[in-house]
């Protein structure tokens, strides 16, 4: 059974962004190299490697700036041609054969070659600590043709390997680059570590070596805020041109004034879900699911828990995966038909829940809404990401929980019924594999079915799509629209 | 002169906590509306029309919310003060009483008071917090832990004072033993030193709690708290800045109230100032 990753980000603050078009590389010249922007994100990266440490800031910060890989995510979630300039399938679909872009290097001098490809994705296997990493288990070996050509070989058809190369799995190193990933770096990107400022921000400077072209800004510094109204007083203050996900949305009419800020409001990855302990009473009965789903008003919750920015999604699926089909009909606002579910017994149950904004907020209106129909739903924030990740997560005990699972196709976390959600439907995991073995059609139809089954069992609830908010200072250019891949992409970042 | 401050300000304190103890007590049979009952249509509605002071993002009802954020207080005061006061109190008589021969049982439970003196209630609470689980028991009982060296001090002090009295060296004299002079001669005569205590600890438990909830250690949601309501208009600030502004005017009144009621008390119920008053 094929498990997608299974971490959690950082609460969904850290939305990593997709990238905004390799050709994007902006004004060129000498004014441009000395510009320097500051962008603002929520939580601090604890080390540099991310090989080794759960966590999406590690990625946000470095992967498509720092490290490329063969392959990237564009604003629409297609793969597009990163490091390697074109790839063949065989008609077995098992082998991969990348051509790589020539002259190309690592910020340290070494060049990039086919025995870089053989060691990154040897790596995976061997060193990384991740539990996505089993992702990449599909590989059978890959080989060295010649300087530009890596063959890669799976044991059987596999539709989510490239994908998989496109997030940070597929990050290219340097041989001579691994000794110290944690503090030092080393990739062929268009940007370098210049300085970590622990507890207060990470500068990268534009790597002179760069193979592609040059990113528009000469240095950008991501300063990192504990607190959303302190990230928001630094822009209105001008500490920093760039707020990277807005964490109060109520606080947007601060920057209402076009001529100082522009907003942008896209999609992302990060599905908030209301979970429900399947493996334990009530919510191991299909029809205290199925009421719960018909108790929530989804629009009033996103207007008042989210400031109405977001989108209402029914299952597991964002959007921007081409198996989206819209479920939110699926179980329309009806508390008479949920009372009707429960059989006129009440129930009291834990919510326990991250002490995070989004999920505080949504917390207070489920609980209210859910009192209409008869289940007490008592509220425990417990503290992110330590202990909640420790009782809800890995221990299991909750009945309730919300929380933004920020993973890119991350759907396959109900196959595994050790997960939290406890969710344990056989067929589901059927469908799964199914779709990642068979043709483009078949992974659509599979996975098509397979979030409506989750829809039809109410495995979960799924309370809103987390919205991508940026604020930025009028004139920044080069922002992406979407937050659908793990990394803020500054290639194409500029100010005018 | 110094009759008519003092009664002033007794006044103040006085009319001040009443209103709060007043709104609590309303609040446990009537509230304008239900205070967490969230709304979508009525969010940020505007003060007027059966909603005095307005409703927050949620629609709520901001003056049902102060009036059971009141109770929560309240609560929390009583609470922690009473630990404080049934945990601090023995201690600092035990140590005032103690006769040189036994010094060391009074040095152990000063310096063990010292220390935890010295521990910053907050810090405390958010410790507790994270192993138990953040929630209005926990805020109660560290903000009460943290507060049992303010009472042990002062019951020390003062059950020094009255160790050296004439009726209790004449007790002792007649064979009392200890416990029998501490309640019968001490507690008696402390007693009023306590109460001012009471009320001054009672204004920085108010504080703590609203501290504590603000950074989201404190009450759960969505039980009412004043420090939770003042977080979570927080991002409004500068949009709706009355959801920020009553709950702020609470805290800062109640503290005001237990402050001046604890001034006012001790000039009351000092036996030196009164002395002097002649």
């Amino acid at each position: 059974m094929r498990r997608i990753g299974i971490w959690i980000a950082l609460g969904g603050l850290l939305l990593g962004t997709a990238a905004c078009g390799g050709g994007s590389g902006g004004r060129s010249g000498e004014t441009a190299a000395k510009e320097s922007l500051s962008v603002g994100f929520v939580a601090e990266p604890a080390n540099l490697d991310f090989t080794s440490t759960e966590g999406a800031a590690i990625p946000q910060a470095l992967l498509v700036n720092v490290y490329e890989g063969l392959v990237k995510l564009d604003q629409d979630g297609k793969i597009q041609p990163l490091l390697a300039e074109k790839w063949d399938v065989s008609p077995d679909r098992k082998t991969y054969t990348f051509t790589l872009h020539k002259n190309v290097t690592f910020s340290s001098g070494a060049p990039f070659t086919a025995d870089d490809v053989v060691f990154s994705l040897g790596r995976v296997k061997t060193d990384w600590k991740l539990k996505i990493k089993s992702q990449l288990d599909v590989i059978d070996k890959v080989d060295k043709k010649d300087d530009t050509t890596a063959v890669v070989t799976l044991k059987r058809p596999s539709n989510g390997f490239l994908y998989a190369l496109a997030t940070r799995l597929g990050a290219m190193f340097s041989r001579t680059g691994v000794a110290d990933l944690a503090n030092k770096p080393v990739g062929t990107g268009p940007y370098q570590l210049g300085v970590w400022k622990r507890g207060d921000s990470i500068r990268l400077d534009a790597n002179p070596r760069y193979w592609g072209a040059k990113p528009a800004a000469g240095a950008v510094t991501l300063k990192y805020f504990k607190d959303a109204t302190a990230m928001n007083n630094a822009l209105l203050t001008g500490g920093i041109d760039v707020i990277s996900s807005v964490q109060a949305p109520e606080s947007l009419q601060q920057f209402a004034d076009p001529n100082r800020f522009t907003t942008i409001e896209g999609t992302t990855n990060g599905e908030v879900v209301l979970s429900m302990n399947n493996g334990r009473p009530p919510f191991d009965d299909k029809k205290v699911r199925q009421a719960v789903r018909y108790a929530i008003d989804h629009k009033a919750l996103l207007d008042t828990a989210w400031a109405g920015r977001g989108k209402p999604i029914g299952s597991m699926v964002p959007p921007t995966d081409p198996w989206y089909e819209d479920r939110t009909g699926d179980y329309p606002y009806d508390p008479a038909k949920a009372k009707e579910l429960l059989g006129g017994k009440t129930y009291t149950v834990k919510m326990r829940i991250p002490n995070l904004p989004y999920a505080v907020a949504s917390a207070q209106v489920v609980k209210s809404q859910l009192a209409q129909v008869g289940i007490t739903a008592d509220i425990e924030p417990l503290e992110f990401p330590a202990r909640w990740l420790d009782v809800v997560f890995k221990q299991g005990d909750y009945d309730m929980s919300i929380i933004n699972h920020v993973e890119p196709r991350d759907m396959g976390i109900f196959a595994d019924k050790s997960y939290y959600f406890r969710y344990d439907n056989p067929a589901f995991g059927k469908l799964l594999a199914s779709a990642d073995e068979g043709s483009e059609q078949q992974q659509t139809d599979d996975l098509k079915q397979a979030a409506k089954l989750l829809s039809d069992d109410a495995a979960a609830d799924w309370l809103f799509l987390f919205p991508n908010l940026i604020v930025a200072k009028k004139g920044v250019t080069g922002l992406p629209q979407n937050a659908i891949a793990e990394s803020f992409d500054f290639t194409g970042l500029a100010k005018q | 002169m110094s009759g008519r401050r003092l009664n002033l300000g007794l006044a103040t304190g006085g009319a001040l906590v009443g209103v709060v103890v007043a709104a609590a007590l309303v609040s446990f049979v009537w509230t304008p509306h239900d205070p967490t009952l969230v709304d979508a249509a009525g969010k940020l509605r505007e003060p007027g029309g059966g909603y005095l002071l307005g409703a927050d993002k949620f629609g709520r009802d901001t003056l049902s919310q102060l009036m059971v954020g009141a109770r929560t207080t309240l609560y929390v005061g009583v609470v922690a003060v009473g630990i404080a006061a049934v945990v601090g109190t023995p201690l600092g008589v035990a140590a005032g009483m103690a006769p040189r021969s036994r010094g060391w049982l009074s040095e152990l439970i000063m310096r063990v008071n010292d220390l935890v003196f010295a521990f910053p209630a907050l810090l405390l609470a958010v410790m507790l917090g994270a192993v138990y689980g953040a929630g209005t028991l926990t805020a109660m009982i560290a903000i009460g832990v943290a507060t049992v060296p303010a009472f042990a001090r002062v019951a020390r002090a003062a059950t020094m004072q009255v160790m050296v009295t004439d009726y209790v060296l004449a007790a002792r004299a007649a064979g009392r033993r200890g416990p029998a002079i501490a309640l019968r001669h001490v507690l008696p005569n402390i007693g009023s030193v306590l109460i001012v205590q009471a009320s001054v600890s009672f204004a920085i438990a108010i504080l703590a709690e609203a501290a504590l909830s603000f950074l989201g250690f404190g009450t759960r949601p969505p039980t009412p708290s004043w420090g939770r309501m003042l977080q979570e208009s927080q991002e409004l600030l500068f949009s709706t800045p009355r959801l920020a502004l009553w709950p702020g005017l609470a805290i800062a009144l109640a503290v005001l109230g237990f402050n001046l009621l604890g001034d006012g008390l001790r000039d009351h119920l000092d036996p030196k100032l009164r002395n002097a008053r002649g």
